[in-house]
């Protein structure tokens, strides 16, 4: 009876987590995808300089970071992929997504300050630990978008 | 250098499979998997188990039951003549490779087990529930036959490597965890109940050879499980560790009628106390 129990727990919370996420990630990319066209007009690149006929008033250090975490069904299908092997499907959208979003970030707050364009632009991850004691688990990655943003002159 | 703003092509870095199709994909794999572990390790259990001579598994488990900090002082009420049970139904079983001995647990709920070394634990809720000594025999004598199964150690023996099994594939992969031990409790639950059959038929046959009927075996489940109560069906008959109790009233009765004995009647022997 127990194993009922804890059975209908458990697809209970993967069917929650599940329509929960599929919403929150639904939401999130119709928000980037907005805010993407509306940044479109930004050159945003990863060559080093700036073109050669390029006259910079003035430039400085952006950046953008976000940090993300999964959901307990994407969890659950990760997991089920560290047994069988292949790739983890379930962490794509959610990558995607936190890469968009630092961009964006790093270039909003380039625009916040007045530039219009970024060079060098860089990506960077890094793995937040959880608490747990065995420093197995994971608590979430940050995805750091940065680059130098240039003011163009006259 | 023209600058043309331009998007992107969505999906690049996003599989297109839909992730219940792939969750459903990988559960069933993983399922197929585990069963097929769960048949492997019971079928090389009951391999193992004829290997295990008695006097190996009476010294390797001596002092098993002594270390159950529950259980309670042997020399209470009851458990003298409830060992005195337990040694009579013993006597038909002659050649039984055990000294069987009796403990109390300290615990309401009526219910009795059977581990390794010939031990037989009862708790005391039993005890104070059974209304006649027949009752209590067919309990004792269910108990006799899971060691005449040797069904204690296939379960123990199960469950470890099982376990072992499990933890090794799934250790790490949090959110399956809960899948595994539900499929482990789900492929050991036809075998359990397998031997609950094995061990009520037998002892049935030692309830029988000592009174001469079966007056009294049925009345103790009869009582748990009254007719006209719910029955468990279905998905949760399968979930249960014991055949369901109006089922196995019935299974009882008819094993009962093919060793010519009878179930009616009054339960001939005052209850131990």
């Amino acid at each position: 009876m127990d194993t009922l129990v804890s059975l209908g727990l458990t697809l209970l919370l993967l069917a929650a987590t599940y329509f929960i996420g599929t919403a929150v990630e639904r939401k999130h990319q119709a928000d980037i995808e907005r805010r993407e066209a509306r940044n479109r007009r930004i050159p945003v690149t990863t060559f080093e300089t700036v073109p050669d006929d390029w006259k910079i008033a003035r430039s400085g250090l952006v950046s953008g970071s976000v940090v993300v975490s999964v959901d307990y069904f994407k969890r659950f299908l990760a997991g089920l992929r560290g047994i069988f092997g292949g790739p983890i499907r379930s962490y794509e959208p959610l990558l995607d997504r936190a890469r968009r979003e630092a961009v964006l970030r790093m270039i909003e707050a380039a625009r916040a300050k007045g530039y219009d364009a970024i060079v060098n632009v860089r990506l960077e991850t890094s793995r937040l630990a959880s608490s747990r004691q065995d420093g197995k688990g994971i608590a979430g990655v940050e995805m750091l978008a940065f680059g130098t943003a240039v003011r163009r002159g006259r | 250098m023209r600058f043309e703003p331009r998007a992107p092509r969505e999906g690049i870095n996003v599989s297109r499979e839909h992730p219940l199709r792939e969750a459903g994909v990988l559960v069933a794999g993983l399922a197929g998997v585990l069963v097929l572990i769960g048949i492997a390790v019971t079928l090389g259990m009951d391999l193992a188990v004829g290997l295990i001579p008695p006097e190996l598994e009476s010294r390797a488990f001596g002092a098993f039951a002594a270390g159950e900090s529950r259980v309670e002082d042997d020399t209470a009420k009851g458990v003298a003549a409830a060992q005195r049970v337990l040694d009579a139904l013993a006597r038909h079983w002659p050649d039984a490779p055990y000294a069987f001995r009796l403990h109390l647990l300290a615990e309401d709920s009526p219910n009795a087990a059977a581990l390794p070394g010939g031990r037989v634990l009862v708790t005391r809720g039993l005890l104070e529930a059974v209304e006649s000594e027949n009752e209590l025999a067919f309990v004792l004598g269910h108990e006799l036959g899971h060691f005449h199964g040797r069904h204690h150690l296939r379960r123990l023996g199960r469950q470890a490597v099982y376990g072992l099994a499990l933890a090794a594939l799934l250790g790490r992969s949090g959110g399956a965890r809960p899948l595994g031990s539900i499929a482990a409790e789900l492929t050991s639950r036809g075998f359990d109940r397998g031997q609950e059959r094995e061990a009520d038929a037998f002892g049935l046959r030692l309830v029988g050879a000592e009174y001469g009927h079966a007056a009294g075996s049925t009345a103790f489940f009869e009582r748990l499980d009254p007719p006209g109560g719910p029955a468990l069906e279905g998905v949760v008959a399968y979930f249960s560790t014991h055949p369901g109790g109006r089922e196995r009233i019935a299974e009882i009765e008819r094993l009962a009628a093919a060793e010519g004995l009878s179930t009616t009647g009054a339960p001939t022997e005052p209850a131990p106390r």
